[in-house]
């Protein structure tokens, strides 16, 4: 009997052992880096030794605010290691889910049976999403755990935005790959446009906030959009939640488009 | 009843390159249609219009009455296609495979499913990575079929099968046609096509050069002829077969004394067409031994398909055959 969204589940279910490898890197990354907070971020030999720092790298780093408990989990898990892990898994699913499965020839057998290619994109950036919530989901659950123990005077509900926008972020590289695959059909670029959004997105942040003459970069990074304000310190910007999800939204709706108006596997 | 495929002035172009040049043909339904054709022909590129994975350039299609362009997912759930160059997960087994392809284009009848596993000896609990390339063949064959469609559209379906596994094919397909299905396949090889079709296309260049009948292209097809007889001299032997319509290539000799009946004749030549006016006339005769071969249909086609390329070959072929023999000479 045909089962309701066939293509998701397969999706799903096809890479657990992807989206497990991620969740472990995830945990093992907030397991070392947290509960190190007491002894590093929160000391004040680490403050003095920031502030020895040139302030330019301080910034690039976002390392100008761990002296607090939010602001050593937003520049240690949130802006770095956890950004740089999640990021790679989302354009990972992203460019396999369409450009991947064509470059691999699957696709061509997936279309001749009975699924529009609409679907096909649909059903597979649910799958992407699902597995980002997943591992943002993850995410939460151990920072909250960690909160206590390494005294990081976490609010829960900003941590709760923070890893909303923390998701919505790698939603977006993610997406972005699904689109350039979906466009080209070849999962290298889907790779290299995804990464591209993450990466620019980092490096303008960085460099925006090194001086007014650069401030404008910040208006293009998505970095920039998503932790501006440091949301595990101050809250999510509800607004760039919803960009964020809305351009998610659109690149894959392109991508639907373009996969419906051209030859597969050629 | 309408056509099961109608195809009319069917082009393709990828990028400044045609490669399908305006064809047309139409199967008729519960039929056999075979297309022929070397690497690089059409034939995959005809298929994957016809399932609306790629897009004509221009022209017109028809499958089972409708446009696939537009039909959608309805359309395909009445079409089993296997692919040219099947691609399968490898981490994931045959079963896997045929229960997600069921998920998306069921209902399948599971029974069904193992019966055909069973005639084609394939373990479907097996690692696809671990199969060999007659046994994913065999998978594929199973996706196409498995939900008893009204169309089959098999590119080279018995590519890496053994012969054993082809003649389960061949059953397949007659059993399929027998239940009302349409079957359209290709091959560059005319033999695995011939025991099929009931009609045959031939694609050369993105264009169709013949559409014709099996026993149609049996006839046009050349047979090798050899015969010995006694009691009639060489000469008469040869003035008699140069009467037979469609003969050539006649080639008459006295066989020596020893070992054969005294004033043998051995005669050779080429029969096209029809064999009857050849036995009539070789009824006149006292025969010893004949031979009238199998027609050679590769040969017909072949002659087929050089018609336009002739020239560019030549010289090619022509120094590549001559460099060794006069190296073996010297």
């Amino acid at each position: 009997m045909p089962r309701p969204l066939p293509l998701f589940t397969k999706a799903l279910t096809d890479s657990w052992r992807s989206t497990l490898a991620w969740a472990l890197g995830l945990t093992a990354a907030i397991m070392l880096y947290l509960p190190l907070y007491p002894s590093i971020g929160g000391s004040s030999q680490m403050q003095q030794m920031i502030d020895a720092l040139p302030p330019g790298m301080t910034k690039a780093l976002n390392y100008d605010q761990i002296a607090t408990g939010p602001g050593y989990t937003q520049a240690t898990l949130f802006g770095l290691i956890g950004f740089l892990l999640m990021s790679m898994a989302a354009v990972g699913w992203g460019a396999a889910a369409v450009g991947g499965d064509e470059e691999s020839g699957l696709l061509e057998l997936t279309l001749a049976h009975s699924v529009t290619r609409v679907q096909v994109v649909l059903e597979r950036a649910l799958a992407i999403l699902v597995r980002t919530a997943i591992l943002a989901a993850l995410v939460f659950v151990l920072v909250l755990v960690l909160n206590g123990p390494a005294q990081l005077g976490i609010d829960v509900g900003h941590l709760f935005g923070a890893v909303l926008l923390f998701a919505a972020l790698a939603l977006l590289s993610g997406t972005a790959a699904l689109f350039a695959g979906a466009l080209t059909g070849r999962k290298v670029y889907g790779v290299a446009v995804g990464a591209a959004v993450a990466v620019l997105g980092y490096v303008f942040n960085a460099v925006g906030r090194q001086s007014t003459n650069v401030e404008w970069l910040l208006n293009l990074s998505p970095y920039h959009w998503a932790y501006g304000n440091s949301p595990v310190a101050n809250g999510a910007d509800w607004g760039a939640v919803t960009g964020l999800l809305c351009i998610s939204a659109a690149l894959i709706a392109l991508g639907a488009l373009a996969l419906q108006r051209r030859d597969v596997g050629v | 009843m309408t056509q099961a495929i109608v195809v009319e002035g069917l082009r393709k172009k990828f990028g400044q390159r045609e490669v399908l040049h305006g064809l047309d043909f139409a199967v008729e339904p519960g039929t056999v249609f075979g297309v022929i054709g070397p690497n690089g022909a059409g034939k995959t590129t005809t298929m994957r219009c016809l399932l609306d994975i790629i897009r004509p350039s221009a022209g017109s299609i028809s499958v089972l009455g409708e446009d696939p362009r537009r039909a959608g997912t309805e359309l395909r759930r009445r079409i089993g296609y296997l692919p040219g160059e099947l691609h399968l997960e490898n981490r994931t087994t045959g079963r896997r495979v045929l229960e997600h392809f069921a998920a998306i284009s069921g209902p399948v009848d599971q029974r069904h499913v193992n019966d055909l596993a069973d005639r084609l000896e394939l373990d479907l609990d097996r690692q696809t990575r671990k199969l060999s390339k007659g046994n994913k063949q065999k998978l594929g064959l199973l996706q196409a079929f498995m939900h008893k469609p009204e169309l089959l559209i098999l590119d080279e379906p018995t590519s890496g099968l053994d012969p054993l596994v082809q003649q389960v094919f061949h059953a397949m397909v007659r059993e399929a046609v027998d239940g009302g299905a349409t079957v359209f396949l290709s091959s560059h090889v005319l033999s695995e096509v011939q025991q099929a079709a009931d009609a045959v296309a031939i694609l050369r260049d993105g264009d169709i050069v013949t559409v014709s009948t099996v026993e149609a292209l049996r006839t046009a097809a050349v047979r090798q002829l050899r015969f010995n007889s006694t009691g009639t001299e060489a000469h008469d032997v040869g003035a008699l077969l140069a009467r037979v319509p469609g003969v050539a290539n006649v080639a008459v000799r006295e066989l020596p004394a020893d070992g054969h009946a005294a004033g043998t004749v051995e005669a050779t030549a080429t029969l096209s067409g029809h064999i009857q006016p050849l036995i009539q006339e070789l009824a006149r005769l006292n025969l010893t031994d004949l031979v009238l071969e199998e027609p050679d249909l590769e040969e017909a086609v072949l002659k087929l398909y050089s018609g336009g390329d002739a020239p560019s070959n030549a010289p090619h072929s022509l120094g590549a055959s001559k460099q060794p023999e006069g190296a073996h000479r010297a």
